[in-house]
């Protein structure tokens, strides 16, 4: 088996006394849509703040292509190519919808202060530009450029918030519920921009609590439960997972 | 009006301005040009979110520095102005240490204590602070002969002159950072820093630079202060200054890059000059602070948004 | 010097007990609004000036006078919560120059009601407690002490045993629970305000006689209590009563063994230090930044 793009190795997560993640290991193959389900409370989003950067792990690695990122900056996790968007609609929702998509390009026409008052970071951004319709032409946002991003209705908010990820040019872009307050047809067209995304090289791993909504998106999926690895496998191994049943059956009278 | 046109008339309109002013009016108009910069680089500084509460201590640096230069050194003084702008960015740079482990509140109250430091460490060192009574009689401009004409900035016309013109030039530098890659990436650590990092914006050295910069064009108009009224104090930089630009800022409103210089000159020609005129000499302070209550109460969003409704409304209309 | 150390402790229990009152009520307006309020130091001052105007000129009861402060004081506060707080809710920096705003008019009519100049109080009591040759307490700081403990004592039953009391800590807490739950906001804003202003009017009553009154005297009341909210930490009422009593030994000591501006460095460095290292305060929790 050849290395896999990300590895989660014994992640291990503690607050105070609570024991949000539990020596979690994983891996995530390039090319694949990945999924980590769970029931509410599993750790699904510490683990995907770890990973991120968010958060300096307790205790436990997480490599990318072999190298350590566990413990770094989310800036420069980013730099490494693993790029994350957040729940919600979290934007920069007083910049226009071009200008978020620049801001996603940061990291590679790195902004200079001296160059941009002699003028001599033209091609930069020219490039800059180019790379940011791209992305934005890719999930169908380039009409709506000059809106504010606040502005916009909510599937192109999130649509936007993958878009500002894209022009990051990311090996792996991690997607913290990306379905969630999506209408059906809304949620029918991210899935198919997801899999346009993954068909152009990019590799996802994405966080969902409603497992039945990813079945058919995932090529394959890790689930948790209590801070624990549960299960892992195909959609298919997944879904008759004994222990996965229990565990969302007893979630369930748990939220109940 | 074409925008070459408009800038042409504004220009012109500087240039002939102190002509129909008295001579203390004259003196006025250079404080006022000085502020200008002082309060466009406090934008500067707010860009990325953070109020500081020490900015005038920081302009301070910049005048006890280039006084300093020049008056022990022997420095020659335009010299001394652009050393003293730069110990001003250096001393915001060691700042930026302890200061920018805080957010907010916190940053807000951690300036005004950084702030306060420094002020007190000017009045107790004697040598070479001068103590409270602060620095006298610090190295003017040199005169300038043109051949055909002597410039003798003692003059407040001569002096204005230099400062406008200087200060205009870095106006257009604050103006081309906000406008390039960089000023986005200030504005956007500012809306949203979490999704910045995310984005591999590095927000404390970008908030650094926003704090770095903006010091240093305040140490330069704190140097533009001292050679000209040659003579400075702890308590020409304390508190009560600082709140005055606080307030041009909120005032005149942070938004656009004119706001916070819309506030600066309306509220200064309200104080000095409309106030003093309808000789309510002792009540200043509390049509101030009326003015105050009265525009964050009544236009929350500052002067800046009553002169954008009137821009889209001719737009529009 | 056992004899100096004495009567520095005692010097440093007086300035720690105005102190407390001033800071607790900063806390207690920055817990339910949300506002600084930086015009809590022209309050102080309006206390010590209700003394000038009717102890000093027209010998009214000193007792009387006090109580006649604390009201008054409690009543400006009340006025600018429904002027301008209540209008400010969602907007911390508004609030902030508001209150700045405030705080120039509150000097510039003092100023103009009683001239910029100090203003004498005539002593309330010249009674010295003498422990030792070197050691005195006079009885106007025992007052002083005694009253702010009395008035925090009175605060905190007020806080935890009534009605009202509850609904301002919940406030303070979460406001949107709060009004969930069927608490008015402008009521508790309100009485948090009156309570706080108060406390500060009646602290500056108490030290008049002491302390030279002037117009300018809030900012360095000001400073101090910023120092103590922040040690303290920023929601936190025990955290303030504490951080004053520290803040009140450090500096008064400092000021006696070195000189007045040291202290003022050594206390911004404490606030500073604090601030780096654990910015929730020595004993906050809230995080309201």
């Amino acid at each position: 088996m050849s290395r896999p793009l990300l590895e989660v190795a014994k992640l291990t997560m503690r607050f105070g006394g609570l024991t949000a993640v539990d020596e979690l290991s994983f891996r995530v193959e390039q090319g694949a849509i990945h999924g980590l389900i769970g029931p509410n409370g599993a750790g699904k989003t510490t683990t995907f703040n770890v990973i991120s950067g968010f958060y300096k792990p307790t205790a436990g690695e997480v490599r990318l292509r072999g190298e350590v990122i566990s413990g770094l900056k989310m800036s420069q996790v980013a730099r490494r190519g693993v790029v994350r968007t957040f729940q919600h609609s979290t934007l920069f929702a007083e910049l226009t919808v071009r200008e978020n998509a620049l801001v996603g390009t940061h990291m590679a026409f790195r902004p200079r202060i001296l160059s941009a008052l002699l003028g001599s970071d033209t091609q930069d951004r020219r490039a800059a530009q180019a790379r940011a319709e791209e992305a934005l032409d890719f999930f169908g946002l380039l009409a709506l450029a000059e809106v504010m991003a606040g502005d916009l209705p909510h599937g192109h908010q999130r649509a936007l918030g993958m878009a500002v990820a894209l022009a990051a040019r990311p090996e792996i872009v991690l997607l913290d519920e990306p379905f969630t307050g999506m209408n059906p047809e809304e949620t029918r067209e991210m899935m198919e921009l997801m899999r346009k995304l993954r068909d152009s090289g990019v590799t996802i791993l994405l966080v969902e609590h409603d497992m039945h909504a990813i079945m058919g998106l995932c090529d394959r999926i890790t689930c948790m439960s209590f801070g624990k690895l549960l299960a892992e496998g195909n959609p298919q191994e997944i879904r008759n997972h004994p222990e996965v049943i229990r565990a969302y059956l007893g979630g369930a009278r748990h939220v109940a | 009006m074409p925008r070459g046109l408009a800038w042409l008339l504004l220009a012109l309109v500087l240039v002939a301005l102190p002509h129909g002013l008295s001579f203390s009016q004259q003196e006025i108009l250079v404080f006022l040009t000085i502020n200008v910069l002082l309060v466009a680089s406090y934008r500067l500084l707010t860009l990325t979110g953070e109020w500081s509460l020490g900015h005038v201590v920081i302009m301070g640096v910049g005048a006890y520095a280039s006084a300093l230069l020049s008056k022990r050194l022997g420095i020659y003084v335009p010299v001394a102005m652009l050393l003293g702008a730069g110990v001003a960015a250096l001393v915001a740079y060691i700042l930026s240490f302890p200061l920018f482990r805080m957010k907010g509140f916190y940053f807000l109250i951690g300036s005004f204590a950084a702030g306060e430091v420094i002020r007190l460490l000017w009045k107790r060192f004697r040598d070479p602070f001068g103590g409270p009574k602060g620095l006298k009689r610090i190295e003017g401009m040199p005169d300038l002969d043109l051949g055909v004409y002597a410039l003798d900035f003692f003059e407040p016309i001569t002096y204005y002159y230099f400062a406008a013109a200087v200060v205009a030039f870095c106006l257009w530098i604050m103006w081309r950072i906000e406008r390039s890659p960089v000023g986005l990436t200030f504005h956007a650590i500012h809306w949203q820093d979490k999704l910045a990092e995310a984005s591999g914006v590095n927000v404390r050295a970008y908030r650094t630079r926003a704090f770095v910069l903006a010091s240093g064009f305040a140490g330069f108009s704190g140097a533009l202060l001292a050679h000209y009224i040659g003579t400075i104090n702890p308590n020409s930089f304390d508190v009560e200054q600082m709140v005055f630009v606080l307030t041009w800022a909120i005032v005149g409103g942070t938004a656009t890059f004119y706001g916070p210089i819309l506030g600066c000159i309306v509220l200064t020609v309200l104080n000095e000059i409309v106030l003093r005129e309808m000789g309510f000499e002792q009540m200043r302070p509390l049509v101030y602070g009326l003015i105050m209550i009265l525009s964050v109460l009544f236009l929350p969003k500052g002067l800046e948004s009553v002169v954008q409704r009137v821009l889209s409304a001719r737009k529009t209309g | 010097m056992a004899e100096l150390l004495v009567q520095t402790g005692l010097n440093a229990l007086y300035a720690a007990a105005y102190m407390s009152l001033i800071a607790v009520g900063l806390v207690l307006i920055f817990g339910v609004m949300g506002i600084i309020n930086f015009a809590h130091g022209e309050l102080f001052m309006l206390g010590a000036y209700v003394v000038v105007a009717l102890y000093a000129d027209f010998q009214v009861p000193y007792v009387l006078v006090a109580a006649l402060g604390l009201v008054f004081v409690g009543c400006v506060g009340v006025a600018m919560e429904w002027a301008m707080f209540r209008r400010l809710r969602d907007n911390p920096l508004g609030g902030l120059v508001a209150s700045i705003g405030f705080l120039m008019i509150l000097q510039a009519l003092v100023s103009m009601g009683f001239g910029v100049r100090m203003a004498h109080v005539p002593p309330v009591t010249q009674e010295v407690i003498i422990f030792s040759e070197r050691v005195r307490l006079p009885v106007q700081r025992l007052i002083v002490i005694l009253a702010a403990i009395g008035f925090l004592t009175a605060l905190w039953a007020f806080l935890t045993k009534t009605r009202f009391g509850w609904a301002l800590r919940a406030s303070a807490q979460d406001q949107e629970a709060a009004a969930l739950q069927g608490i008015s906001i402008n009521q508790t804003a309100g009485i948090a305000m009156f309570i706080g202003a108060s406390l500060a009017g009646i602290a500056g009553a108490l030290t008049a006689p002491l302390i030279s009154v002037n117009p300018h005297m809030g900012h360095s009341v000001i400073v101090a209590a910023f120092i103590v909210i922040i040690v303290g930490g920023v929601g936190s009422l025990e955290g303030a009563v504490l951080a004053a009593v520290i803040y009140a030994f450090v500096h008064t000591f400092v000021t006696t063994f070195a000189d007045g501006v040291i202290a003022d460095v050594v206390g911004l460095l404490l606030m500073l230090v604090v601030l780096i290292i654990k910015p929730t305060g020595l004993f906050g929790t809230a995080d309201r930044a």
